[in-house]
């Protein structure tokens, strides 16, 4: 046993495969990290962008953020938006997942090609068409809530933050579910039917079934896609710039992304925008880490 | 971001190093207009659709003719183009070369170094003749480092078929201006429509009023939208909002021409009233389907359904409203400056200066102001020029509006907020930026 640990030790072949890719990852990630980094302790605005030097202030940028309500709201907002929404993706994703090893091969393969095409639905595309889709004036969703009898008389969807971070919740999980629904029913393949069986044998009902037997035996898809979620929903940044050049420009519709980037290049306050950047950063390693350490121990258990 | 250029070639870089160094040892001698430096390939940055096709083309063509060289012209969003100007311009591989910039941000860029000095070929390009006020906030320490492209002016759009049908006449005051608006407007049609975050419009009433943004105290600037003339013009403003647009509160930067035009789909307006940039008279009239794009429309104007007047001020007069129009600077980081300095050559040229007056666009040089002709629009944008204000000439200006702070702020306050609470939260925030 101690023999095949020395000698495991002392070979260099993983390390040697492991180099391309670190050497890729510190050439791509390295020096905007390393930047970002430094400029959250500098003060860096537009005079340092034209190249006056910059000045150290340590912790300052920081400070500011934690002294500004302001961040904190904004913090809150998209906390709460990457939470909902990851949690509404991954759940319809689910049932979307379940529905595709009920139905009959035909619809099955209707709803993958529907669910392929939104997925692969270039986002400036997606958005552009979303927006139509709500606009005050000439909405099809307007139109189709007046066809039903609720008068929905030029409702401005994209000017009020609560339909606004509605719309952007329904835009954002109309696009990750079709990646989610893959993964889970990718998952839902490797449940031998005999399990499911002999839980129908012994009585389960369909929700017992999916909550003491599916679900168990796919958490580790379940985990990774809402963990990947919670990350992309936190980080989203081109949805929130095309509603809001649609719809509103104050703080109240920022999130994360969107507020690094008027912090920086709107207000050209290019230090406290990289200590945001950091912070988000930090949150979405935490949420990383978080799921590196589920799996490992999953890994020990077994 | 979404559109980007690398302007000139790698490989010419040397040769570029080479003709930078021939361009600098010529210019102290008067210069004889095309410099020798050999023809460049340069990229020319304009905001918005403001500037004719028609002119574009005669600058492409000139600049072959005297350079040698290619000019490629970009069209940047107002939107937008603040964020690239601050990431792109101290970027030698990805800056135009001379760029359009709005007048209000140059204070912010040419003191961080951002433009060329030109001073040297001031005089060439006009010298004291151009406008003032535009010179003025292109300038550091007595030095010119951006000049006027064009000013525009802002003025007002009505509709003379809903006017009589209201029985309401031309405004005299600032007061009757909202008064009207009420009258015209119905749940389908807005009075006066403005959108709830144009900040940019909505600053003439402050201004109507005797308030102002910002003051200079000894070298520091400060917000001052907390004084009372400031408020007084707010308060005038968010009733005219409340009772007479229809616009949404969130809307800042739009088209509201398309309001004044018959809507095509119920072949009503939706404003009898709006405020606009001269240059919008192109795109109001009876709309006819663009014989080039079937896709489109082309607007012609007709003197029966459509009229101009100039913002009335409190006691009548002309209110000062905002003073549109650009400046036009040379990249500090462009590698092609012998380039860059014979297209401001062509731009300050007679012809081009004629030519931007015939389009409706104010000519830099004022001995050119003639070409804007004297049909109803020159007057309107001679009359509402003379009393027209910019925004501070504060170094950190351009941070002011990158950060988006006036349009929530002016969106508050049509919202139906608390004008002096928001006056108060906002001076200060406007306060920690406008210093630079």
């Amino acid at each position: 046993m101690s023999g095949v640990l020395v000698r495991r030790r002392a070979r260099p072949a993983p390390y040697l495969l492991l180099i391309p890719a670190i050497l890729v990852l510190l050439l791509g990630m390295g020096y905007p990290v390393v930047w970002q980094i430094t400029t959250s302790f500098q003060e860096f605005g537009l005079a340092q962008q034209f190249g006056k030097p910059a000045e150290w202030v340590g912790l300052q940028n920081y400070i500011g953020l934690a002294t500004d309500p302001q961040f904190w709201a904004v913090l809150a907002r998209s906390i709460a938006f990457c939470i909902v929404g990851a949690a509404a993706t991954v759940i319809i994703g689910t049932a979307l997942a379940l529905l595709m090893t009920r139905v009959p091969a035909a619809i099955r393969l209707t709803l993958q090609v529907s669910l392929l095409l939104a997925w692969a639905m270039p986002i400036v595309a997606a958005m552009t068409v979303w927006i139509w889709l709500f606009d005050r004036r000439r909405g099809a969703v307007n139109y189709v809530l007046g066809l039903l009898g609720i008068d929905m008389h030029r409702y401005d969807w994209l000017s009020n933050p609560w339909t606004f971070f509605l719309v952007a919740g329904v835009i954002v999980v109309w696009m990750s579910v079709p990646f989610v629904a893959f993964s889970v029913y990718a998952g839902l393949t490797q449940v031998s039917d005999e399990v499911i069986e002999a839980a129908s044998l012994d009585g389960a009902n369909a929700w017992q079934r999916f909550r003491l037997v599916i679900a168990p035996l796919i958490a580790p898809v379940l985990s990774i896609v809402l963990v990947l979620n919670l990350i992309w929903d936190l980080r989203v940044f081109t949805h929130f710039t095309f509603l809001q050049d649609a719809g509103g420009k104050s703080s109240e519709f920022d999130v994360l992304g969107t507020y690094i980037y008027k912090v920086g290049a709107g207000a050209g306050d290019f230090g406290t925008s990289a200590a945001v950047s950091i912070l988000t950063l930090a949150i979405t390693i935490l949420l990383s880490w978080f799921y590196v350490r589920q799996t490992i121990k999953e890994d020990k258990a077994s | 971001m979404k559109k980007r250029t690398i302007s000139g070639t790698v490989a010419a870089t040397a040769a570029v190093a080479m003709l930078a160094l021939a361009g600098c040892s010529t210019t102290p001698a008067p210069a004889p207009t095309p410099t020798a430096a050999g023809p460049e390939d340069i990229t020319f940055w304009l905001i918005g659709g403001d500037t004719p096709q028609a002119l574009r083309d005669y600058l492409v063509d000139q600049y072959e003719e005297v350079n040698g060289g290619t000019l490629t012209i970009e069209e940047q969003g107002w939107g937008d183009v603040l964020t690239k100007l601050q990431t792109q311009l101290p970027d030698a591989a990805n800056t135009p070369d001379v760029t359009e910039i709005g007048n209000t941000w140059s204070p912010t860029f040419t003191s961080v170094g951002a433009f060329s000095d030109i001073t040297d070929l001031v005089p060439e390009l006009g010298g004291d003749s151009l406008l003032p006020s535009f010179v003025e906030v292109g300038e550091v320490d007595g030095k010119n480092y951006a000049l006027p492209y064009y000013f525009g002016s802002r003025y007002n759009f009505y509709r003379k078929d809903l006017y009589a049908a209201a029985g309401v006449e031309v405004p005299k005051t600032l007061g009757e201006f909202a008064e009207n608006a009420a009258k015209l407007t119905t749940p389908e049609l807005s009075g006066f429509y403005i959108g709830g975050s144009d900040w940019r419009n909505g600053i003439s009433w402050i201004f109507a009023y005797g308030g102002d943004l910002a003051k200079n105290e000894g070298g520091t600037w400060k917000s001052t939208l907390s004084d009372p003339k400031s408020i007084e013009g707010l308060e005038a403003l968010q009733d005219l909002y409340t009772t007479s647009s229809h616009a949404p509160v969130t809307e800042f930067d739009s088209t509201p021409w398309v309001n004044i035009n018959d809507n095509e789909a119920t072949g009503q307006p939706e404003a009898a009233t709006i405020i606009a940039p001269g240059w919008a008279h192109w795109s109001i009239g009876d709309l006819t389907p663009d014989p080039a794009d079937a896709t489109k429309t082309v607007a012609t104007w007709n003197d029966d359904v459509f009229g101009t007047f100039v913002l009335p001020g409190v006691d009548g007069g002309v209110a000062p409203v905002f003073a549109g129009g650009s400046n036009i600077g040379i990249s500090a980081a462009s590698t092609h400056q012998a380039g860059a300095r014979d297209l401001l050559r062509i731009i300050f040229s007679p012809e081009y200066q004629q030519m931007l007056g015939e389009n409706g666009l104010g000519p830099a040089n004022l001995d050119y102001t003639s070409s804007l002709g004297d049909d109803q629009f020159a007057k309107a944008l001679a009359e509402s020029a003379a009393g027209s204000k910019l925004t501070p000439a504060a170094p950190g200006w351009a941070a002011v509006e990158g950060s988006g702070l006036l349009e929530e702020f002016f969106g508050k306050v049509n919202g139906g907020g608390d004008i002096a609470a928001l006056a108060a939260e906002y001076d200060a925030k406007i306060d920690e930026l406008i210093n630079g």
